[in-house]
């Protein structure tokens, strides 16, 4: 089992790449196949670590993450793309050379922040946790750069990547699988809250269907 | 199966069939009659606290039956609430909002009787994620904002809890190795010495903006006024507003594990700066945007993250008795402002509804003509809020303020200075609403049974602060010890 580090390694290292493209696109179905390649990668991060600490649970996560955030997730947010025609709305709040510096940088703040206080851990949890921190801090760079929701929204898809690589990477952590369940099921919420804001945005108001049921039980 | 694992389950799975069939106020009596139900187990819990994952420590017991009493008398209060807003939801709206109701009651209790930090983070997310969808109820723009805000802010402090539960696993290989007990808070307060000091504050540092996302502390308080002012009142204010004692303990708790890794000779950082600038940011913003607030609502939403802010200070301070004042003032707290919301939710309804943009201070002037002892009561719990004697708060405040004069003399002053602008702000609104004109004649109406049920409130409040039963006395300074 020499290849543990370096393949775990690797696949981390494309899971950080692909969070830190997304700082630099500007278009959103960009965004959308970005996120689609992260969570690939990050099933197969999951399969990886389930053989490498022979941990069946993580099978599931693996699973779990390939079904839902590789394939149904983003065929959604494609629906909404489409559905409203949001393939140009990406205004970045900040100008997209400066956020990519800003992104190098936060990479250097985790890097330096977790690598000196996990001396005394496994040195793949270590780095692995050093990889996973920069996804989560990138995540929240998009959050904050874009003024888009939409593009808000595959920020907090990619922050959640990052943290669902965490938790693989924990030696035998228990729960990973139902806390990357229950994390979807926020995910989900998220996607269709996307969907009905911007029914909001377009019709001003979803009043209509209430007020109508309303008249029918009047009559 | 333990009393503890019957008070979480019976509300969650209830849930499934609120949300399926029922009229409203049928919906709203099963509501009341299962809070019954839990309160009666949350009493059990104190003497037999269960075992395994679900094991309610004595804190969590306590405000175990908290949460089951304030959920058992807003229940009472839900169906004034439900009869006189029949017409402003769907029949299907209704059964969400009851199941949305059991559903948060069952998060918190989960939350405080969870001796496990991965179910204590599902907890919060259950109970945030319920609150979300009450907030976004109405589906009117205003309401969906909120909603939405509080999902992006409520999502990114959701999410950094998780990134600061992993690591204080990690933090806890050392000393409890893989598995289970390296999740357990008690088998982590028991080995808190063994425990990586580094590791634990880099946890701390991500699960006190997690939990603080929740715990409404500025800067990550955005959301709570909106929140609270949009939604439907009894779940948006009151009972969500139990769910803001969870984070707070979950704050103490890991507080106290890197305070105990400290002593024990560990490499943690001192947790008391942190959470005294957290909290003194929350007061004093509080106290200089509470006097440009319109709509009742979102002013005492304020209020309660000036409170919030208050016990964290408290916590800050550290030693057992500033605990001990900040644990008391989170009960009190509660008493206080589901009392007060409960009123205030009894004294819209009298002016045409309580939905949402009906709790203005304009529209709600002059109760007094309305109902002399509604207006009394609802006078009485704003007033209790201040935190002057003879309100409860008094009792804790002070005993928060001696403690900050004693061991942080530094930030007394800006402590004083925020709940005294605070107090202020607050008694500057009882006036007009009681005594002053009310906006347009108003025909006598009956107060019905919720004044009654502030008024206990009220009086609990005041008999927890100034004679506090003995055994209550022993546990909450047991517990203040134990986390000092």
């Amino acid at each position: 089992m020499t290849q543990i580090y370096p393949i775990a390694h690797l696949l981390g290292g494309v899971i950080l790449l692909c969070a830190f493209a997304l700082l630099s696109q500007r278009r959103i179905s960009a965004m959308i196949t970005l996120y689609q390649a992260e969570a690939i990668t990050l099933s197969a991060a999951a399969f990886w670590q389930g053989l490498a600490q022979g941990a069946p649970s993580l099978y599931l996560t693996g699973l779990i993450t390939l079904g839902i955030k590789a394939i149904l997730l983003p065929i959604g947010l494609r629906r909404i793309v489409w559905r409203f025609g949001l393939t140009r709305a990406n205004e970045s709040a900040l100008p997209l050379g400066l956020s990519l510096v800003m992104g190098v940088g936060l990479i250097g703040v985790a890097v330096l922040v977790v690598l000196p206080t996990t001396v005394s851990a496994l040195s793949l949890t270590r780095e692995d946790l050093a990889i996973s921190l920069s996804i989560v801090l990138l995540g929240l760079l998009v959050m904050t750069s874009r003024r888009h929701a939409l593009a808000q929204v595959i920020g907090f898809l990619s922050l959640e990547n990052g943290l669902v690589l965490a938790a693989t990477g924990m030696p035998d952590m228990p729960f990973v699988a139902e806390l990357t369940a229950s994390l979807l099921v926020l995910l989900g919420v998220l996607v269709v809250g996307v969907f009905l804001f911007r029914m909001n945005e377009h019709f001003d108001s979803l009043d209509l269907a209430g007020l109508e049921d309303i008249e029918r039980r009047g009559r | 199966m333990s009393f503890a694992l019957a008070a979480i389950c019976l509300p969650l799975f209830a849930t499934v069939f609120l949300a399926l069939a029922g009229s409203p106020l049928l919906g709203a009596r099963i509501n009341l009659g299962l809070s019954t139900a839990v309160f009666a187990l949350t009493l059990g819990v104190v003497s037999h606290p269960g075992h395994g994952l679900v094991a309610a420590d004595p804190l969590g017991a306590i405000f175990g039956v908290l949460t089951g009493f304030v959920s058992l008398t807003i229940g009472v209060s839900n169906i004034g609430f439900v009869r006189c807003e029949q017409a402003g939801f769907s029949h299907r709206q209704w059964r969400v909002y009851h199941a949305l109701c059991q559903m948060v009651l069952g998060s918190t209790l989960l939350g405080l009787y969870a001796d496990n930090i991965g179910l204590l983070w599902a907890a919060t997310e259950g109970a945030t994620l319920a609150c979300i969808f009450g907030v976004g109820l109405p589906r009117t723009a205003t309401a969906l904002e909120a909603a939405w805000k509080y999902f992006i802010l409520g999502g990114v402090g959701i999410a950094l809890a998780l990134f600061g539960t992993m690591l204080v696993y990690l933090a806890a290989q050392p000393a409890l190795g893989p598995g289970l007990p390296a999740l357990s808070l008690i088998a982590l307060s028991a080995h808190a010495g063994r425990l990586d000091g580094s590791l634990l504050t880099l946890a701390f540092v991500f699960l006190l903006f997690g939990y603080g996302t929740k715990a409404a502390l500025v800067p990550l308080h955005g959301w709570l006024p909106d929140a609270y002012a949009e939604g439907p009142a009894p779940l948006t204010t009151a009972l969500s507003g139990l769910t803001l004692n969870v984070a707070l303990i979950a704050i103490l708790r890991f507080r106290h594990l890197l305070q105990a890794n400290r002593l024990e000779g560990g490499a943690a950082m001192p947790p008391g700066p942190f959470l005294l600038v957290l909290g003194l940011a929350s007061i004093l913003l509080t106290a200089f945007s509470l006097s440009r607030r319109r709509d009742s609502r979102r002013f005492f939403g304020f209020s309660s993250i000036e409170h919030s802010g208050l016990a964290v200070f408290a916590f800050g301070v550290g030693g057992a008795t500033a605990i001990f004042g900040g644990l008391l003032h989170m009960v009190i707290h509660t008493l206080i402002k589901s009392a007060l919301f409960q009123a205030l939710i009894r004294a819209a309804s009298f002016r045409g509804g309580a939905g949402a943009g009906q709790f203005g201070f304009s529209h709600l002037r002059g109760m007094m003509a309305a109902n002399k002892y509604l207006a009394w009561v609802l006078g009485a719990c704003v007033f209790a809020l201040t935190g002057l004697p003879p309100s409860g708060l008094f009792v804790s405040e002070f005993i928060i303020i001696s403690q900050t004069i004693q061991r942080e003399p530094l930030a007394a002053l800006p402590l004083g200075l925020g709940l005294a602008l605070c107090a202020l702000a607050v008694i500057r609104t009882i006036g007009p609403m009681v005594i002053g004109p009310p906006p347009k004649p108003v025909t006598p109406t009956k107060a019905g049974v919720t004044a009654h049920l502030a008024s206990l409130h009220l009086i609990l409040a005041f008999g927890v602060a100034f004679a506090m039963p003995w055994f209550l006395v022993r546990a909450l300074s047991a517990i203040a010890v134990a986390l000092r």
